[in-house]
């Protein structure tokens, strides 16, 4: 079985903090910001999938990270996956909701990636079907 | 000389602009409002911002770059180099034309996206006249200048490679010392083997090695940009 496992920092994200302040920068209305790294694992469960993630000390730090199984192969509701052009980078989760906790609508998603979030001329986007 | 958080190499670049009597400042972040009265701007090395999000990203929209990217529409010329390279870049600045929005990027060296440094050669690519930075050099003039990079390798969408070609956008490739052009010089997986980008009016340059570096040997890129900036 393959599984998209997300690995998140467990303190503070001062990169997602960041993309806050300059995503509001840009006019949009944003008030919460998180981010994930977005890994492909295969494995015989998801508890081997997530093992072998937790074993890669090049993204995980057992100290700073956590990671879980995500559910859907697709982003869901205020959600951005940016993925890069070529092989061997990192895809990332961007999850955005306003002031409510609401999810952001898909047309303000894309004018976050435009304004920020993805340069077309290396990555691509994907957004809540 | 702008810095942002996370620049680095100021101190060199502003020592060399000055030992071919460019009068340069460093205006750190917190002075932005004093940009606009200068008549050139190099933009150095480092992790601007920790380059959060990707490499130049986030120092690409800051608004120390407003005076910046101003200025540049207005004919002044705009040195980048490295970080400062990426940062251009990702302002869209270089190659230009795409309304701010980024349409090629110094990304993940390949093959495996290991930071490198090493000495390398860049050979100029254009006819001097191309850029009124370049416009003292030789035709075809080969410099040294130190690659510190993970994030070096020229990429873009096929149809914006061609561009630049078409447009005459690679202002500098790497080449062997003797200035002989192949993949074997190109220590990052570069598309085009490109080691600097230039934009379609000439005035703004991105230069992805360091040729401040190679301080205090003598160098062209630097002489040539503070003529051209010197120039009446």
């Amino acid at each position: 079985m393959k599984r998209w496992i997300a690995v998140r920092l467990k303190l503070s994200d001062n990169t997602a903090y960041t993309a806050l302040v300059a995503l509001r920068s840009t006019g949009i209305d944003v008030a919460h910001v998180e981010r994930a790294r977005l890994v492909r694992a295969e494995g015989v469960s998801e508890a081997a999938m997530i093992a072998a993630v937790e074993r890669d000390e090049a993204i995980f730090n057992t100290h700073l990270h956590e990671a879980h199984v995500r559910e859907a192969d697709h982003p869901q509701a205020g959600e951005i996956w940016v993925w890069p052009r070529d092989a061997g980078g990192d895809a990332w989760s961007w999850q955005l909701r306003d002031g409510r906790g609401a999810p952001l609508d898909t047309a303000t998603l894309r004018r976050a990636c435009d304004a920020l979030l993805c340069n077309p001329a290396i990555e691509e986007a994907r957004y809540p079907a | 000389m702008l810095v942002f958080p996370g620049t680095n190499s100021e101190e060199e670049t502003v020592r060399l602009l000055r030992a071919y009597a460019g009068e340069a400042e460093l205006v750190h972040w917190s002075r932005a409002r004093t940009l606009p009265a200068y008549d050139a701007y190099v933009i150095a090395g480092g992790f601007a911002y920790e380059d959060r999000i990707r490499a130049g990203a986030i120092a690409a929209r800051d608004a120390m770059m407003e005076p910046v990217i101003d200025g540049a529409v207005r004919g002044k010329l705009v040195l980048g180099i490295c970080n400062g390279a990426q940062i251009l870049l990702e302002a869209g600045l270089v190659p230009g034309g795409s309304n701010g929005r980024p349409t090629a990027a110094f990304t993940r060296n390949a093959p495996n996206g290991h930071f490198i440094c090493k000495q390398v050669s860049v050979k100029l690519a254009v006819d001097p006249q191309r850029s009124a930075i370049t416009s003292s050099l030789a035709p075809g003039a080969v410099m040294p200048a130190w690659a510190a990079h993970a994030e070096g390798r020229l990429a873009a969408r096929a149809a914006d490679l061609a561009a630049l070609v078409d447009g005459e956008h690679v202002a500098f490739v790497y080449a062997r010392p003797d200035g002989v052009v192949d993949d074997g010089a190109t220590p990052n997986g570069s598309a085009l083997r490109c080691a600097g980008l230039v934009n379609r009016e000439g005035n703004v340059l991105a230069v992805m090695p360091h040729p401040e570096r190679i301080y205090p040997q003598h160098s062209p890129l630097f002489e040539s940009f503070v003529r051209a900036v010197n120039a009446p």
